[in-house]
């Protein structure tokens, strides 16, 4: 790991400007306009706030994150001499950024700030309980002033950022992000799994709304990726592994063989003389090739390829020569062998794209039964004038052209039965491939079965309209049956208009199914490898749905094109530029700072056992048993905090989340009413996300659950669970990423360890088991978080105070042996 | 009989129904279009009963004649992308009907010829038919069993017999 660490010009150090017993906090309670202030009474909170031990002010503000909020906390910082800054508003993952900036143009070191979340995590799941709300928020603001009188100044490291980038996909998104870092004169990796760049918008005949040719506006960009000094395109490739983080990744890619060398001229002497046959994946399986072929006649690069699943040669053993005979440049090598190339990048953009969603599995429709019943896709090659039939409409059954055509709507999308999501193309897909048809075939009659047409974006409606006037018929209502005529091949669609109110009966010569888009059927392998996270629909979560539509989770990697929902061409270039400017603004800038919460070893305490260093998950301790101690490499170290709770003689502490602040919170938490609360430990990244998003999406649940922040789960000490049974606390959550979903390389299997443990501990002692609870929480499963508070609630009120009394004595008996914490 | 209705209308589908699973209707009709009654009842279907149990209330759907014609084959439902309960909320519907005495003639009687000779139907000519084909006679039904089990059900207070 040769990363170059540059400290901060000052070295970490004892906050020696602001000793600790003249602490003088700031507490600053945000209405939000009527979002908090409509549910939390703003003012009893700040004047609450205004009595707590350390606090120097605490006022109320409309609205703190406003040019004059900050003003008014900058200004008080200088007058007031403030040394902590408190700030009750929204998630800390909106604003603390704004909040830490203020602080900083102020003198105050930007980690002196704590924010209270009483937006999400109160005021938006409370909206009736005014009373319970502001009791709540009190109680936050509590918390955060006294983690916020534990704080310390923090410096951060600045690490540098590799000046190349890695494009995951070759699809029209991927191309585009390509060349616009390329063109910014950054070196681009584009890694394409199959044997040309292109993807799906090269499949398609024309795009919707201006009816361009799709290849001819597609292939010049495709050549110049070709041709491109700063782009190196490796095709039938795929990344194996990823290691390292943002500026320094480190990526192993599996090239595998292509057989054919790069003196190809593509002549197509050796098509002829192959004798094996495979379907055309291309042309969605209307057509064969042959075992060596080229994908399509645009291909890039332009060469022919041998697929060894169906060449009669394998494992180096060289059956059939024939086409090598007929290479008159003699560019084939049976024996070329895969390679495993490893490439160092600084950024990555992931620009995988979708499947087109199968609808075998609806039966009623008929589809792989009925020949005449066919897909969008398998449309869009049979109309393309480089498709199976030289662009003649004909049905598969007979090879007829079709006098009555039906495309049926939102087939695989809105629907329990397959993808929940609207796909967001298929209608304007149809209504173009309607006017395709018009166009070439002005008699051909056209039925567009729907249910809602969706004609939102520039130019959609006009295309919309057009249709309609060039005689294409929309009946609302999707047939519930087809039903086909085994002699003639026709289809009978059975349905009911459902604006006439009528049944109707239709007969037609050729139905296409307008089937919607669904993520990658693998696309979880590379969620894995770059710890990203998936919304519930299984597209690649952006970091922000709002703000930051491209970023990820995961620093220095970034989202393009349909991978991160569905999404028509215009969209998926707008959004591949936005990635690649992204991911150029790191690599313009050439370094990053990393925040300031890395583990640090007390070598004084350290017994140099080395447990720590086995659940690093990122090999950032090292030492040895001669040196007598361990020490954390900073700029390796991710913060995720695993390796604290694993330390027996509390030698690791983590900034900024450290053992005396998180303890803090937990006292304050429960200095009153202790048996009525549940202390919830969510990780920043999904489970702390989460409980945002049902604050956001306004779900309502139990009000005594008190939120505590780690940056993973794994930092959750069972130091702090026996804390909080033996100050009386009803009930225990400890909430993560879902199990290999976990943002710091699966730590949290560290946490599920621990809580066993806890558990088991607790099954010895007699203790209800259920007060404390593990549970997988991501980002978008607010509802899911909410359920989990829910379910606890009910579990409390069966806790008598009995049973609470009885498990802190018998907790104090076991306690765990030494720690900070007690 | 128009204050006995009055008791009757005290039965409120939706507490053996979950309302709720018909706001996700979105009228695309696929159980209309799957539906075999409307070989025999043009113009009728599910998506138009759950529009109407939303739109005007069940009051009036239980009122309409055609909600008897579901045979509950549960094609409808099977097919429909929004996973709803449609034969369910069907045979609810009817339950209500039968409680306000909408049942059709037809079937009524079907339902008092089972309670008084054991069978749904009237099987005199059969016996005729049966001993010209040198076949015995029917045997008699277990009427009492039937009425027994018939009560049982909760049918002796929507209809008598």
């Amino acid at each position: 790991m040769e990363v170059i660490v540059q400290l901060k010009d000052k070295l970490e150090k004892p906050d020696t400007q602001f000793p600790s017993n003249d602490l003088r906090i700031g507490v600053y309670v945000c209405h939000c306009g009527k979002n908090i202030g409509g549910t939390v009474r703003c003012e009893e909170v700040a004047e609450y706030a205004g009595h707590l031990p350390g606090v120097a002010l605490a006022v109320d503000s409309l609205y703190a994150c406003s040019e004059p909020g900050q003003e008014q906390i900058k200004a008080d910082i200088r007058e007031h001499k403030l040394n902590r800054v408190v700030v009750a508003s929204c998630t800390p993952r909106l604003h603390e950024p704004t909040f830490r900036a203020a602080c900083e143009s102020a003198g105050l070191n930007p980690y002196l700030l704590e924010m209270a979340n009483i937006r999400e995590h109160c005021s938006w799941v409370h909206l009736h309980d005014k009373d319970h709300a502001t009791a709540k928020a009190k109680d936050l603001v509590g918390m955060a002033v006294s983690r916020a009188a534990n704080l310390m100044p923090q410096f951060e490291l600045t690490v540098p950022i590799i000046r190349k980038a890695m494009v995951v996909g070759g699809g029209v998104a991927g191309i585009q992000a390509s060349l616009d870092m390329a063109d910014s004169g950054y070196k681009v990796y584009l890694v394409e799994r199959t044997g040309s760049i292109g993807g799906r918008m090269a499949q398609i005949d024309k795009t919707f709304p201006t009816m361009d040719c799709s290849i001819c506006i597609l292939a010049p960009k495709m050549s110049e990726v070709g041709r491109h000094p700063n782009i190196d395109l490796l095709t039938l490739s795929e990344v194996k592994e990823v290691q390292g983080h943002i500026g320094n990744f480190r990526v192993k890619i599996l090239k595998k063989a292509r057989h054919v060398s790069k003196e190809c001229s593509a002549c197509g002497e050796c098509i002829q003389a192959c004798p094996q046959l495979a379907p055309d994946e291309f042309n969605a399986g209307l057509s064969i090739r042959r075992a060596i072929y080229i994908p399509f006649a645009q291909a890039v690069p332009s060469r022919f390829l041998i697929d060894m699943n169906r060449c009669l040669n394998n494992q180096g053993i060289v059956a059939c020569d024939r086409c090598f005979q007929a290479c008159t440049r003699k560019c084939i090598d049976f024996a070329e062998q895969d390679e495993l190339l490893n490439i160092e990048v600084g950024t990555i953009v992931v620009a995988t794209g979708v499947d087109v969603y199968d609808p075998t599995a609806l039966t009623e429709l008929g589809y792989g039964k009925f020949p005449n019943v066919i897909t969008t896709l398998e449309f869009e090659r049979l109309i393309s004038a480089g498709g199976p039939s030289g662009g003649e409409l004909i049905r598969p059954s007979d090879r007829k052209r079709p006098a009555k055509v039906a495309f049926l709507q939102c087939i695989g999308s809105r629907s329990k039965r397959s993808n929940p999501y609207c796909s967001n193309v298929c209608c304007m897909n149809t209504i173009k491939d309607a006017l395709l048809i018009k166009e070439h075939w002005p008699d051909t009659e056209i039925y567009v079965f729907y249910l809602d047409i969706r004609a939102f974006g520039k130019g959609f409606e006009d295309l919309f309209q057009r249709a309609r006037r060039e005689g294409v018929t929309f009946v609302r209502g999707i047939p519930g049956e087809i039903i086909e005529d085994i002699n003639t091949g026709d289809l009978t669609l059975l349905g009911e208009n459902t604006l006439l109110g009528s049944h109707y009966r239709h007969s037609m010569d050729m139905v296409i199914l307008s089937v919607g888009i669904k993520p990658r059927k693998d696309s979880g392998t590379l969620q894995r490898l770059l710890n990203l996270s998936a919304d519930t629909d299984g597209f690649y979560m952006e970091a922000h749905p709002k703000l930051r539509p491209v970023d990820t989770t995961t620093g220095g990697v970034f989202l393009a094109g349909a991978a991160e929902g569905p999404k028509d061409i215009k969209d998926s270039v707008t959004q591949a530029s936005a990635a690649a400017s992204r991911a150029n603004i790191l690599m313009s800038k050439g370094e990053v700072k990393v925040p300031a919460i890395t583990a640090r070893i007390d070598s004084g305490k350290c017994t140099a056992c080395g447990l720590c260093a086995r659940v690093c998950p990122y090999h950032a301790i090292e030492g040895n048993k001669d040196q007598g101690y361990f020490r954390v490499i900073e700029a390796a170290c991710q913060g995720c905090g695993a390796c604290v709770p694993e330390c027996r003689f509390g030698a690791i502490d983590q900034a900024h989340f450290t053992e005396e602040q998180i303890v803090g919170q937990i006292d304050k938490a429960l200095e009153e009413n202790a048996r009525e609360k549940i202390i919830a430990f969510a990780c920043n990244w999904c489970s702390y996300a989460g409980a945002d998003f049902a604050g956001v999406s306004r779900i309502q649940y139990p009000h005594n659950v008190r939120i505590i922040r780690t940056m993973c789960s794994a930092r959750v000490s069972p130091r702090w669970i026996e804390r909080a049974f033996l100050k009386g606390v009803g009930g225990v959550l400890v909430s993560g990423c879902h199990p290999s979903d976990c943002h710091y390389n699966n730590a949290n299997q560290n946490t599920a360890r621990r809580i066993e443990k806890f558990w088991r501990r607790m099954d010895k002692l007699e203790i209800n088991k259920d007060r404390l609870r593990l549970a997988w929480v991501s980002a978008s499963e607010g509802a899911q978080f909410a359920r989990v508070i829910q379910e606890m609630e009910e579990g409390l009120k069966k806790l008598t105070r009995k049973k609470i009394l009885d498990a802190v004595d018998k907790l104090k008996k076991t306690q765990c042996k030494k720690s900070e914490a007690s | 009989m128009q204050k006995e209705r009055g008791i009757m209308t005290g039965f409120k589908i939706w507490k053996h129904f979950k309302r709720e699973e018909l706001y996700e209707c979105y009228q695309c009709a696929r159980c209309t279009g799957s539906c075999p009654a409307m070989e025999v009842a043009p113009a009728f279907g599910p998506r138009e009963t759950i529009l109407k149990c939303l739109g005007v209330g069940y009051d009036e759907v239980v009122e309409d004649e055609r909600i008897w014609l579901c045979c509950t084959c549960n094609v409808c439902e099977d097919r429909c992308p929004q996973k709803i309960p449609i034969s369910e909320l069907l045979v609810a519907l009817r339950n209500s009907a039968a409680r306000r005495g909408n049942i059709p003639g037809r079937l009524s009687m079907a339902i008092e010829l089972l309670a008084k000779t054991g069978r749904s139907m009237i099987v005199h000519q059969l016996d005729e038919m049966r001993f010209h084909h040198g076949l015995d006679p029917l045997p008699p039904a277990q009427i009492d069993e039937i009425r027994q089990i018939l009560k049982k059900t909760g049918l002796g207070e929507v209809i008598e017999f």
